[in-house]
This record gives structure tokens, C-alpha cells and sequence, in this order.
């Protein structure tokens, strides 16, 4: 016996659908109809020790694990009151950076470029343009490095812990990256000048643009969480301001600003709040673009990513060349009851953690509001928008482009292979 | 030296997907002397995607051990090469998803890989959270570490 009737190998997380309602020609409900793995987890950390959190929440994604790692790590460190060392933050943010170029090298090149070029996937445009794709596969491989060598592992690195990180890395095998991370600067601007020629559709929405700022640097881990509305809060102080419903068509939450508004997280929001803490070059890159800020076409975050992927291979460069580690990677956790809130920078946006533990560490409540869960209501007002244009196409050419729009945001659907099922309905 | 890699593929916490981690755990304990050959690279890895591609830097044959979705009872197990895997296609294109065909598909496109692929499956019955492994696919685990004890060897003697 040697072949298999099925199409797939495993990978399936689960199905997007998208299902539109009609009345006389015109669209009276949009649902976007997604799994989503994070309200597991939440079950599931109940009565768990604390330090196996992060590595535990790092299997909700493949693409960003470090980005649960870290704020679970931080929500933690916040319920016990620890601060970790100065170097431990530094290393932090370094690894944060090799999240983030796999991440965006992976989105903008296999992903969002295929379909802006009318490619109908990475294949098709490995088959056109190699070289482009080979350089994509080798910036996307440089993050992943990183990753390793802080990690220990490419996928799923670990080493974070409650505290800092469990073993300092190798400081020489860190700087024997420089030379890639080099190259990958240079690729990573060539990726904005290349992000500049693409055709993007027209849209422009009047977003509330959410993200954590800081600053003195990139917002990533730690700051405030500001709202381009004006809203400024602490961490600590999110669910003040953001508020995560249940909407019966979807097992994922959906949020709210408290003034009822739809916002989005993600490389828009943080470039619009952000780009006065970008590294220079990245700062250079965009002044040289000649795009206004504030970008409001989602489609144009693939123009963010490029920006920001030039960031963080300047801010790896610095990171890996004044890395010292010296004394413990960790400080020693004294467990007592309490709780705590973390939200760090996931590629997609902001990733907000609270738990609640006892006094023997042991996890009693956990709340996890992923980015996608944030941009669900505002991906489903800008397919709403879409609807007068898709009702007019055939059906495969209208579900093509309603997944494009929704490609452009990025979202943890997570891995889900089989992505949109467009069903519209005459009332 | 004929070097060969052998991939656990799979995702821990989704029911008979852990399938591939779990065979490799179990090969590494049953074969200890094969799995620390210098010549042989063992990897766990939950979801890979394009990752995967760097895994093969170097390696003459690659065995892979992943779960598989199919029509076949649950615990039965496929040997696959390169040319059944060309016949393997997913939506994979939409999401983040990159799924192994497409994988290797894009490996092959660009050359960056001459490494030999042997994809060993194993069907699952369910692939749901928190769910653990079939009972149908973990009497399969034993067979499975037999086979891909010999895959291995096999691949040696290339």
C-alpha cells in the first residue's frame, strides 16, 4: 500500500468561515467565523505551577511562541513583585527580535506578497522570482538562528523563565550571527524599497490604533498601552480600557475599546505610535519612503512590517554586540499569592496575560487576550465595508478577495490551513 | 559519511497530532544506540512550517514521522517518498499554515535541498485539545519505532 486517498498531512488547526447575510442586495450581517486556541489554555493552566506557563502558553502558536513566553513571564513576575536583571531584559528583547523578523520575514515575502502580485501562493512566486524567495527563506532563517541560539530551539525555543532566562547563551555563538545579521539589514532595506513598489488596493480606514509604547524604545515588552485616541494606560490597567465579549457565532472573544469602538493592534498601530523610538535606520528608511504617517490601509502593514523588520535587525546588531552576560540569569522567586497582569508585542499585536496564583505558585486564574481576538470586530466592520464589492464577483474570485483583506492583519488563525468558507445568504 | 535526519513532527497538546513527537521520544529510548550516532540528527519539532526547510542543511535523507488525516483506520501506517509526496496538496497557501507537501514542494522549487525525504505517517483518529493520544494510534507507536529504526539503517547504507 503506498498512497494515501487524502490531500493533507496534518496540520489542521481548525476553519475560518466567512458567512454574509443579505437583505434586498444588501449586507445586514458580516461574521467571520474563526478558531481560536487561546480559551483552552486558559482551562488548562488552572492548578499549574508557575514556571511551566511560558512554555506551556508557547504552544498556542508556532510562529510566535515567545511572544506568550514573555508575557506570561511578565504577568508572573508582576504577581510576585520580581524584577529581572538589566542584561535578562536586554537578552529579552534580543529574542523578541528573532520573533519578529521570522514572523514578518514569513508575512511579508510567503504570504502577503504572493497575493498583492496575484500569485496564488509562495510556490508560484518562487517559481517567477527564486532569488527573491531564497532571500526571503534566508532572512526568515536568520530570525529562526537567533532564536536557537537563545533558545535551544528553532520552533517552540525555550529558556524563558519566570524570572529572566533559565541559562545564559553562549555570548560567542551570538556574535558569530553578526555577519548574517549584517546581511540581513541590508535585505531587510532592499525589503522596504521592494514593499514601496507593490500595488496595494485602495482602503483607508479611520482605525483606533492600540499598541504598548515606551519611550525610550520600540515599544515591545513593558511601557503603557496608548490608544492613538488620546487613552494612555498602565498594563496593569488594560481591561479598564479594553473589553473582551463573547459573540455567539465564534469560540473567540471579541474586544471593545470601553467606548464601544473597534481598534487595532499590529504593525500599523505600533508604527503609528512608535516610529519616533525606531532605530535609525529603520527612522531613515521611512523618512526616505516618503509615506505619511498615520497609514491607515490595511493592506499597506506589509509596508509596517518592512519598516519594522529593518528595526529589529538594527536593534539585534546593537543587542548581540553589547551582550555581557554576568551572574545569575535568573532571580530566585520567593512564591506567595497574588496577581498580575503582563501585554508585550506579538508580531500581530498586543498580547495582553493576567493570572492569578496561590501561595504555593500554583495557577488559580489566567485571562489571555491574544491579538487576533482584538482585530476580530475590526476585520469584520472593514469585510462589512468589502460586501457591495464581493456580492458582485464570482463566488471563488469574492472569497480571494475577502481573504486577502484579512491575510493583510496577520491573524493567529492560528496555522488554521483550511482558511475561508464564504457563504452568503439571501434573507 | 551519509548523514540522515529524523523529524518528529506534531503538535503536543492536539490529540493523535503529538503522534510524530511521540514516536521519536519513544525511538530515542528504544534505540539509544542508532539515535547518538554522530551521523544521525534527531529533532522534535511542533509545527515547523517553512523552519523545516533548515533542518535538511546537510542531510542526504530525511525521515519524517508526522501524523496523517485520511480515510484509512486510525493507527495505520504509510511509508511515503518523495514522488507519493508530490501528489500531496493542502490549502496550506491561505493562513500562516505551510503545510510538510508545500514545504518541500517550495525545497524542491528553489533547490535549496538534494536531501531525500521519507515521509513515515501515521493516520490519527481525532486531533482534538487536550485529548491525548488514540488507543489505535499508540499501539501503532511500537511498529512505527521498528520501521523507522530500519528507514534509518536503510538510509545508512545509501
Amino acid at each position: 500500500m503506498k498512497t494515501i486517498e487524502v490531500p493533507a498531512l496534518a496540520r489542521v488547526e481548525g476553519e475560518g468561515g466567512l458567512y454574509i447575510g443579505l437583505e434586498n442586495g444588501k449586507a445586514i450581517e458580516v461574521r467571520l467565523d474563526i478558531y481560536e486556541p487561546p480559551r483552552f489554555f486558559e482551562g488548562f493552566l488552572k492548578d499549574r505551577f508557575l514556571q511551566e506557563v511560558p512554555d506551556i502558553t508557547a504552544r498556542i502558536c508556532g510562529i510566535c511562541p515567545v511572544a506568550y513566553q514573555m508575557s506570561a513571564a511578565y504577568a508572573l513576575e508582576n504577581a510576585l513583585g520580581v524584577k529581572i536583571v538589566p542584561q535578562a531584559r536586554a537578552l529579552r528583547r534580543l529574542m523578541y527580535c528573532g520573533e519578529f523578523i521570522e514572523s514578518h520575514a514569513l508575512h511579508i515575502y510567503m504570504l502577503q506578497a504572493p497575493d498583492l502580485l496575484g500569485k496564488e501562493s509562495a510556490l508560484e512566486l518562487a517559481a517567477t522570482a527564486p532569488e527573491v524567495v531564497k532571500n526571503a527563506l534566508r532572512l526568515k532563517k536568520i530570525g529562526n538562528e537567533l532564536l536557537k541560539t537563545i533558545g535551544g530551539r528553532s520552533v517552540h525555543p525555550v529558556n524563558v523563565c519566570v524570572g529572566g532566562f533559565y541559562s545564559w547563551p553562549d555570548a560567542k555563538s551570538l556574535k558569530d550571527l553578526l555577519p548574517d545579521f549584517e546581511w540581513g539589514l541590508n535585505a531587510a532595506l532592499d525589503t522596504v524599497k521592494l514593499a514601496l513598489t507593490l500595488p496595494y488596493p485602495d482602503l483607508e480606514i479611520d482605525y483606533e490604533f492600540v499598541a504598548l509604547h515606551h519611550p525610550d524604545e520600540y515599544g515591545v515588552i513593558e511601557g503603557e498601552v496608548w490608544s492613538s485616541n488620546g487613552r494612555k494606560l498602565s498594563i496593569a490597567e488594560y481591561e479598564n480600557g479594553y473589553i473582551e465579549e463573547h459573540v455567539k457565532h465564534s469560540n473567540a472573544l471579541h474586544s471593545h475599546t470601553v467606548d464601544h469602538n473597534t481598534y487595532l493592534v499590529g504593525p500599523l498601530a505600533r508604527l503609528n505610535l512608535n516610529h519616533k523610538q525606531l532605530m535609525p535606520n529603520a527612522k531613515k528608511a521611512l523618512a526616505d519612503s516618503g509615506i505619511q504617517l498615520p497609514l491607515k490601509n490595511p493592506y499597506k502593514s506589509l509596508f509596517a512590517r518592512a519598516i519594522e523588520l529593518v528595526h529589529f535587525y538594527e536593534e539585534a546588531i546593537q543587542l548581540i554586540k553589547e551582550y555581557k552576560p554576568s551572574g545569575p540569569a535568573h532571580v530566585e522567586l520567593k512564591l506567595k499569592a497574588g496577581e498580575g497582569a503582563g501585554a508585550t508585542e506579538a508580531p500581530r499585536g498586543l498580547l495582553y496575560h493576567r493570572y492569578k496564583i496561590d501561595a504555593n505558585g500554583m495557577v488559580q486564574f489566567a485571562k489571555i487576550t491574544p491579538p487576533t481576538a482584538q482585530n476580530l470586530p475590526r476585520i469584520e466592520a472593514d469585510l462589512f465595508a468589502l460586501v457591495p464589492q464581493l456580492i458582485s464577483m464570482p463566488e471563488a474570485e469574492a472569497t480571494l478577495t475577502a481573504e486577502h483583506l484579512v491575510r493583510s492583519y496577520d491573524p493567529c488563525i492560528s496555522c488554521a490551513t483550511h482558511f475561508l468558507k464564504l457563504k452568503v445568504e439571501e434573507k | 559519511m551519509t548523514k540522515v535526519a529524523v523529524i518528529g513532527i506534531g503538535q503536543s497538546l492536539r490529540g493523535d497530532d503529538a503522534v510524530g513527537l511521540e514516536v521519536l521520544r519513544q525511538w530515542r529510548e528504544r534505540f539509544q544506540e542508532t539515535a547518538s550516532r554522530l551521523e544521525v540528527q534527531s529533532e522534535a519539532c511542533e509545527l515547523p512550517g517553512l523552519t523545516l526547510l533548515d533542518l535538511f542543511n546537510d542531510v542526504d535523507t530525511a525521515i519524517l514521522v508526522d501524523a496523517v488525516q485520511g480515510k484509512s483506520t486510525p493507527g495505520t501506517i504509510h511509508l511515503l517518498d518523495e514522488n507519493e509526496l508530490s501528489a500531496f496538496t493542502s490549502d496550506a497557501k491561505s493562513a500562516h499554515g505551510w503545510g510538510l507537501a508545500e514545504t518541500l514542494q517550495l525545497g524542491n522549487e528553489l533547490m535549496v535541498t538534494k536531501t531525500k525525504v521519507r515521509v513515515v505517517g501515521i493516520q490519527a483518529e481525532q486531533m482534538t485539545l487536550g485529548t491525548g493520544l488514540s488507543e489505535a494510534v499508540k499501539d501503532a507507536i511500537p511498529i512505527v519505532c521498528e520501521m523507522l529504526e530500519e528507514e534509518i539503517h536503510k538510509a545508512l547504507c545509501e
